[in-house]
């Protein structure tokens, strides 16, 4: 050897070995012992952070569910009610609503007050009054704040949208002088004057575009109140770390909420033991972020976490495909599984303005559609969590009908190249390369591919196109999309909801991404959007899926189902609830929690 | 030297001109378009007008690129599109955290990789040689996710040794969610590292001046640690300067799944939310810091070489 190992050399490793094992024990330990206590701590997880908490900022769902800690509505939904009711939350009562149904008339419940904070005079908070709705909403209007929630007023409120337009070239938005549509009577009486029958306004005023907000803390601190969120509901922001986690303590001024003392036919009775007690429950909530499902799924099975989705690639380690059901080494430690179809549609848009595609006509989209396997794609792509949808009306929405059948929605290879023939294109012959637009997920690329592969079998080629998310909705807003997978999901359950998607006036750069375009279908809308749900209505909306089964301006995919799980120390938990609020209702079981994942 | 340090610090300007050029042609005349995203699925034309003419881009490009640079040279890059935060306090958060997760095991892994380079290469040819060699190669070829993944499954969840996740603030609570990921930092960074500087101390221990120090009768430790190391520091100071930026933009795998909220995971964000101001600052704050970092790593070959002028 040409050089010998100085002792020195042996030590230093040794020394530096010996450093790490003990550091890396010792850090170990503090990481296994020096945690906080859990107890009287609800644990949540969330996909993604909050972009916000400004409820008038708020567009997703994640935000929806950090913000609606805090905030509060004039009303809410049931909690333990299917299909979705709504009841009083700072409403004193339902509102009045005059005969015409054009003005609504709430009285404010008294002794609210919002959360102390030192943005009010001494820190402490103030009693809420209906001037405050008066404020919030106009604030839903407000040129300068661009909230993306300005469609649930626009043209429906009297007034709304000519303030609107007068405040445009203002330096600041005058609140002082506000619109005939929105009216505080005196401290507690709130009238709200509508310039069209308006139904979903009451499905709107439980939404987080019309949380209430305090006047004097929003414009104390401007941009800044996104982050320094004041509000009256049941928590406290207590510390939002961005990306990590949003921690919440009770308020203790909260005016309170009662459980909920009626449920449904068919649901546990469990879900009951907690009938009318005072809410929240828990002390305090963490909603804990995951950038991955790795971490999540291994902090819920070792009991860190309350609840949780099952991750794709975990699916079929948890559930019995034959059953459908958990297996055994779950539910043998008490782990719970509930299954609730989400309120959304995805589906496969046609740009109807596109020439060749406006060329084609329906029996040409008809073919696709019954060229792709629906039931194939929830199986493969979504471990089976969906239903082939037929229309895009989602279940559990009044307007949705199991037993509506669109002929098209099955997978037919010999029936679409038939079609495909009776359209012109025998064979695939005359069609040129179609462009497909889609997102940049893993799965939208997974499940384009198969798109691709079904549709060669009938002749036809697709160009996959990857997008960015703007990408996308840029080349739908510029029409230059040709067809496009996409999915929607409820704003408030009503088929106004799903169905204005298609409705002509809502053209790009509105919500009718695919252009389309039928007169029929369009005063059918306009009959059935201001109507409450009804045997009629439901005719209508029937009437107005036979348009969309013939038109054929998407093909429908799949409404998806929500698997979760959760502990057998969770309590109360009841899938399928629209509002942003749940964690108010849930309740662990300290003593079962304490006794850990056995 | 002063001369050449500014010289240099000028040099950084048609970099940064250069780089933030790049980047604006790339995201105003490539992607889409991010009022659509921030109107929300609901929009109008007028809304998406008035979120466009908030964000600028209602401009020409020329004064949408004026507006950048001017931001570039007051370092104020606004508000996130998307989170409404200031951009610098999300930066000096975010590269807080990166850089207290980081910079601990940089200077471990660092020492341990030197300590083993010097060791391996003094045992060339030997069992211990090939053995470690061998086992380095192995733990380079294996990807980070597998270490990621199997260090959470067994020794967080299997073994509870550690948080699965995590991530806390406080300056003394912070460490307990770092051990994981330190060590499994550790256990990819010094494998190559390893392997690299054993190369280093290979080229240094046959050359003649290490033969001369040895027939003059100079004991070991003093040849490696006087003579060999001094004269290896020009590639190990290259190696861990340029590895500095690193430290304050953070590792993005090791962020997004022990859950701690630094410059990674912000930059991915960044990019999957289109929000350009986040997404242009943290570009600047990383050419500035491979500017400075290259900067220093010069200076420092002048000083560990005398022979090394500045010009």
């Amino acid at each position: 050897m040409f050089f010998s190992l100085p002792m020195s050399i042996n030590h230093h490793i040794k020394k530096t070995m010996n450093f790490f094992a003990v550091f890396v024990l010792a850090i170990a330990f503090a990481g296994c012992t020096g945690g906080k206590s859990d107890k009287g701590v609800l644990k949540l997880p969330m996909g993604t952070d909050a972009k916000t908490l400004d409820p008038q900022l708020v567009d997703d769902l994640y935000s929806f569910e950090a913000t609606s800690l805090i905030y509060e509505g004039l009303l809410e939904y049931e909690y333990l009610k299917r299909p979705h009711e709504l009841k009083p939350l700072l409403a004193a009562e339902l509102p009045k609503v005059s005969e015409d149904g054009m003005k609504y008339t709430f009285k404010i419940k008294k002794g609210v007050m919002f959360q102390d904070s030192e943005h009010f005079p001494g820190g402490k908070g103030r009693e809420l009054k209906a001037q405050d709705f008066v404020y919030t909403f106009h604030r839903v209007a407000d040129p300068k704040l661009n909230s993306g929630g300005f469609w649930i007023f626009d043209g429906k409120i009297k007034g709304l949208n000519e303030w609107r337009e007068a405040n445009k070239d203002k330096e600041t938005v005058d609140y002082d002088k506000t619109s005939e549509g929105f009216k505080a009577i005196d401290d507690y009486t709130l009238e709200i004057n509508l310039t069209t029958k308006y139904p979903q306004l009451m499905y709107v005023l439980a939404m987080s575009y019309t949380l209430v907000v305090p006047r004097e803390v929003v414009e104390k601190l401007g941009q800044d109140f996104a982050n320094n969120p004041v509000g009256t509901g049941p928590y406290v922001l207590e510390k939002w770390m961005r990306e990590a986690k949003i921690s919440y303590t009770k308020n203790p001024n909260y005016h309170g909420t009662n459980y909920p003392t009626e449920s449904e036919a068919g649901d546990a009775a469990e879900l009951l033991a907690d009938s009318g007690k005072k809410l929240p429950f828990m002390d305090r909530v963490e909603l804990l972020i995951f950038i991955e499902s790795q971490p999540m799924w291994l902090n819920f099975m070792a009991g860190n976490l309350d609840r949780a989705g099952i991750p794709k690639d975990n699916f079929s380690s948890v559930i019995d495909p034959a059953t459908n059901k958990l297996k055994s080494e779950f539910s043998e430690k008490g782990v719970r599984l509930t299954i609730s179809p989400s309120p959304d549609v995805t589906y496969t848009a046609f740009n109807m303005v596109d020439p060749f595609i406006k060329k084609a006509g329906p029996k040409f989209r008809q073919a696709i559609s019954l060229a792709l396997d629906e039931e194939e794609s929830i199986r493969i792509f979504a471990n089976g969590r969906g239903i082939p949808a037929h229309t895009p009306v989602p279940p559990n929405i009044p307007g949705y009908d199991k037993d509506y059948v669109n002929p098209y929605q099955r997978y037919d290879v010999e029936a679409a190249k038939k079609l495909l023939a009776e359209a012109g294109f025998p064979g695939g012959k005359g069609v040129p390369e179609l462009e497909y637009e889609i997102g940049k997920s893993t799965d939208a690329r997974q499940s384009a591919e198969n798109t691709k592969r079904k549709l060669a079998a009938i002749g036809i080629n697709i160009k996959i196109n990857v997008n960015q998310f703007s990408e996308l909705l840029t080349k739908v807003n510029e029409r230059k999309a040709q067809m496009w997978g996409i999915a929607w999901g409820a704003d408030y359950p009503d088929a106004e909801n799903f169905l204005q998607l298609l409705y002509g006036p809502n053209q790009t750069p509105g919500p009718n991404g695919a252009n389309f375009q039928n007169a029929a279908y369009d005063k059918l809308f306009e009959q059935m959007r201001f109507t409450y749900d009804s045997p009629e209505r439901r005719e209508i909306i029937n009437k107005m899926k036979d348009i969309f089964v013939q038109e054929m301006p998407w093909i429908p995919g799949s409404h998806r189902i929500g698997y979760g799980l959760e502990h057998k120390w969770l309590k109360n938990y009841k899938p399928g609830y629209m509002g942003g609020n749940v964690a108010k209702f849930l309740r662990v079981d300290e003593e079962i929690r304490a006794k850990g994942v056995k | 030297m002063f001369a050449y340090i500014v010289r240099r610090a000028l040099y950084a300007i048609p970099i940064m001109l250069g780089t933030t050029f790049l980047l604006f042609l790339l995201y105003n005349f490539v992607g889409g378009d991010p009022a659509l995203v921030k109107a929300g699925k609901h929009a109008t034309a007028e809304t998406i007008a008035t979120i466009r003419a908030e964000m600028g881009l209602d401009q020409p490009w020329y004064l949408q690129y004026w507006d950048l640079l001017m931001q570039v040279l007051k370092f104020d890059f606004g508000r996130s599109w998307s989170t409404n935060l200031k951009i610098t306090d999300m930066v000096a958060d975010g590269a807080g955290t990166s850089f207290s997760l980081t910079f601990p095991v940089f200077v471990m892994s660092t020492c341990l990789s030197l300590l083993l380079g010097i060791f391996v290469a003094v045992k060339r040819g030997s069992f211990i040689d090939k053995g470690l060699v061998t086992l380095a190669v192995g733990a380079q070829s294996i990807s980070v996710l597998v270490y990621i993944l199997a260090g959470q499954y067994f020794l967080a969840y299997k073994m509870g040794w550690f948080p699965i996740s995590g991530y806390e603030p406080g300056l003394t609570e912070r460490w307990a969610y770092f051990a994981l990921p330190w060590l499994i930092y550790i256990l990819i960074a010094v494998a190559p590292e390893m392997r690299f500087y054993r190369t280093i101390f290979l080229d240094e221990l046959y050359q003649d001046y290490v033969r001369t120090a040895k027939s003059k009768g100079l004991d070991s430790n003093t040849i490696l640690f006087k003579h060999v190391l001094r004269n290896a520091l020009i590639p190990i100071l290259t190696n861990l300067i340029i590895s500095l930026p690193f430290l304050i933009l953070g590792s993005l795998l090791l962020e997004s799944f022990f859950g701690i909220p630094g410059l990674g995971g912000l930059i991915v964000k960044a990019i999957g939310n289109e929000d350009r101001p986040v997404i242009y600052a943290l570009t600047v704050v990383g050419t500035i810091a491979y500017v400075i970092f290259n900067l220093i790593s010069d200076i420092l070959y002048a000083v560990v070489d005398p022979r090394v002028q500045l010009k």
